[in-house]
């Protein structure tokens, strides 16, 4: 954060960037890419099968295959149709090239090396993106940064955080990482899960038909945000959990706190009221206002 | 049949049994070693820690959830972390149920992982199986026994090792079993190597429990040795192998655990050795165990010889020998024996006096 950013009597307590390797989700799909790579690369050339590969149309078949299939197979679990897609473009894109530079007698070479240079792009890009996350944490508010070509920005003081998530996966706790998810009284940080069912029914042949469709839906409630909303990977997690959980207690008035602020208002309210009292005896006149010697 | 009565109904079933307990032994010497290593670096390779830390867990976990699952309990939680795991059943059984299921908590981590090494070894890579079983005649007394186990252990380590001489790195699915081999082998371990030194860090601890299991209920125990009698007298009955050959396969487990701790610890030390390398410097071992063997598969690629894969492997291994003493040698103060100080003493002292 720049010094011309910081509020009046602002500190920055600590400045982090995501760990390395909390963006897995990105980075596993680069390296079954590295993965396919290399197994196609090794079936092609030197396996037993070799001579199954001597069509190219097999060599890129198989390889379309495996990459759509885990493709679809990634989306369904993450919920997520890009990967699919973009599974989609790499095949698309690999049996492009492989035609429009008539490579084909080589393929055995190209698809292994075309397969690893895009994984090592896609790893480039993840590092990127990964980089360009921010998160300041003040004595008053935290910042959050993050965005490679559309720069996004967020800002939460902590009596505005209503919740604190925090989750931690196995690579987080081996590598002592995890994300802390503030969520706002407005709801900002929370995402929903939806389930939903249907089933139809079609009845009758020819002429009479009957139809009929059931459905359901079931919606929960999620701490979720995008990774340049919440703190994404930070290291060393417990310490920053605590730091976080620390500056939004002490912005938060406990209900001894409350207590005492209201008995001083009370005694504020009485000092005043004897302030004015003394004033218009001073003044020689009674509480009414009126002059005592007129009475 | 050869041998007295008494050798044959009191002696000769004991003969596998005190073999594989021998061999758990072992293995389980081996484990120490592991965890002096792991607790020597644990604090320049925290999170390496962490990871064997978790795959123990998890093997031990596991092992607990097989018992809840075999003796009908259920189980109702599971979780799993890098510090602990908990496992609890649905039901709470008493008796023989509960012993079971405390047993495969005890003994299950020593054995799990070399069970999913050897159901890799028959899945994945031919390894020759047949020839392991054993061609001597089979004599149902202690000695005959014991033999006969012996050469199953003998024949089975000899094609194991022949394997790994024989590994090809580039080929996938060889590479996928070293790397299991040697991650399983972090695993080999059920106690936790945490910040502070606790009771449950030692061997003692691991035997107690199994003694424990056995004092508790002695009764279990016995029961357990009548069936390791009847299947004896019935593999006499019939005339066949299966009682050794049972006991073998536990013995090729803790073979199989030791190769793979051992693999394990000699990659835990080159990483305590290279921590005394400073920089980027004690990269360079790591480097070169793969980029030699690739070179070298190479060049035998041009230059056909026999025995690639072996020569490849042994060469790789002596390079990184080589290239981790130089560099001990010449960037750190490691192997610089009292003549070498004294020379190094009476070069400077020379210096000083040249400039006085």
């Amino acid at each position: 954060m720049r010094e011309d950013e910081l509020l009046n009597n602002e500190k920055v307590e600590k400045v982090l960037s995501p760990h390395p390797l909390s963006f897995m989700g990105y980075q596993s799909l680069c390296i079954f890419l590295i993965i396919l790579g290399t197994v196609i690369g090794w079936l092609v050339n030197f396996s037993d099968m070799k001579e199954l590969f001597e069509n190219y149309l097999v060599s890129i078949t198989v390889w379309g295959l495996v990459l759509l299939i885990v493709g679809v197979i990634a989306s369904l679990i993450t919920i997520r149709w890009r990967i699919f897609f973009l599974y989609l473009f790499i095949f698309l894109g690999g049996f492009g090239i492989i035609l429009w530079q008539g490579w084909q007698d080589i393929v055995g070479v190209v698809l292994p090396f075309y397969t690893v240079s895009v994984s090592i792009i896609g790893f480039l890009i993840v590092e990127l993106f990964r980089r360009s996350h921010k998160y300041i944490i003040t004595n008053q508010r935290i910042s959050f940064k993050g965005g490679v070509l559309t720069k996004r920005e967020r800002t939460l003081r902590y009596d505005k955080i209503s919740d604190i998530n925090a989750k931690q996966g196995i690579l987080g706790q081996i590598f002592s990482f995890g994300t802390i998810i503030p969520i706002s009284q407005s709801g900002f940080g929370l995402g929903s899960d939806s389930a939903q069912a249907a089933g139809g029914v079609m009845l009758g042949e020819k002429k009479v038909k009957l139809l009929g469709i059931f459905g359901g839906g079931k919606e929960v409630q999620t701490p979720r945000a995008r990774s340049y909303y919440e703190l994404h990977g930070v290291h060393p997690y417990k310490e920053i959990k605590k730091l976080v959980e620390e500056m939004v207690q002490g912005s938060v008035i406990t209900p001894y706190q409350q207590e005492q602020v209201a008995f001083q208002k009370e005694q504020v309210d009485i000092q005043k009221q004897m302030r004015d009292l003394l004033k218009l005896q001073a003044e020689g006149k009674d509480e009414d206002g009126e002059d005592k010697d007129e009475k | 049949m050869e041998g007295s009565i008494i050798d044959i109904l009191i002696f000769a079933p004991l003969a596998p049994i005190l073999g594989v307990m021998l061999f758990w032994f072992i293995q389980l010497l081996f484990i120490e070693s592991e965890k002096y290593l792991l607790s020597k670096i644990r604090p320049k390779h925290e999170p390496l820690c962490r990871f064997t830390n978790f795959l123990g867990i998890l093997f031990q976990t596991i092992s607990h959830a097989l018992g809840y699952t075999v003796t009908k309990s259920g189980i109702s939680d599971f979780y799993i972390s890098v510090e602990y795991g908990k496992v609890a059943p649905k039901k709470e059984k008493k008796g023989a149920f509960e012993w079971i299921s405390n047993a495969f908590l005890f003994i299950g981590p020593f054995f799990i992982p070399a069970f999913l090494l050897l159901l890799c070894l028959f899945l994945l890579i031919n390894f020759d199986f047949a020839s392991t079983s054993q061609t001597l005649e089979l004599k149902y007394t202690f000695g005959g026994q014991i033999t006969a186990f012996g050469i199953g252990l003998y024949s089975f380590t000899k094609n194991f090792f022949e394997l790994l001489f024989t590994l090809d790195l580039l080929h996938p699915g060889h590479l996928g079993f070293l790397l299991l081999l040697i991650f399983l082998g972090m695993g080999i371990r059920p106690s936790y190597i945490g910040e502070k030194k606790i009771e449950k860090v030692d061997m003692l601890y691991e035997l107690k429990n199994v003694w424990n299991l056995i004092k508790n209920k002695p009764s279990y125990f016995i029961i357990l040795f009548l069936i390791a009698y009847i299947v004896f007298y019935l593999s006499i009955f019939f005339n066949q192998n299966w009682y050794v050959t049972l006991f073998t396969i536990f013995g090729w487990l803790s073979i199989i655990s030791i190769i793979s701790i051992i693999i394990t610890n000699l990659i835990l030390y080159l990483v305590k050795t290279t921590d005394d390398i400073p920089r980027f410097w004690k990269v360079v071992p790591f480097v070169i165990l793969p980029v030699s063997y690739i070179l070298l598969r190479l060049l035998f690629l041009y230059y056909p010889v026999d025995f690639t894969t072996t020569i490849s492997l042994i060469i790789m291994i002596l390079l990184t020998v080589i290239v981790t003493y130089i560099l001990l040698y010449t960037k750190t103060n490691k192997f610089k024996f009292k003549l070498g100080i004294k020379l190094l003493k009476k070069k400077i002292k020379d210096d000083t006096d040249e400039r006085g």
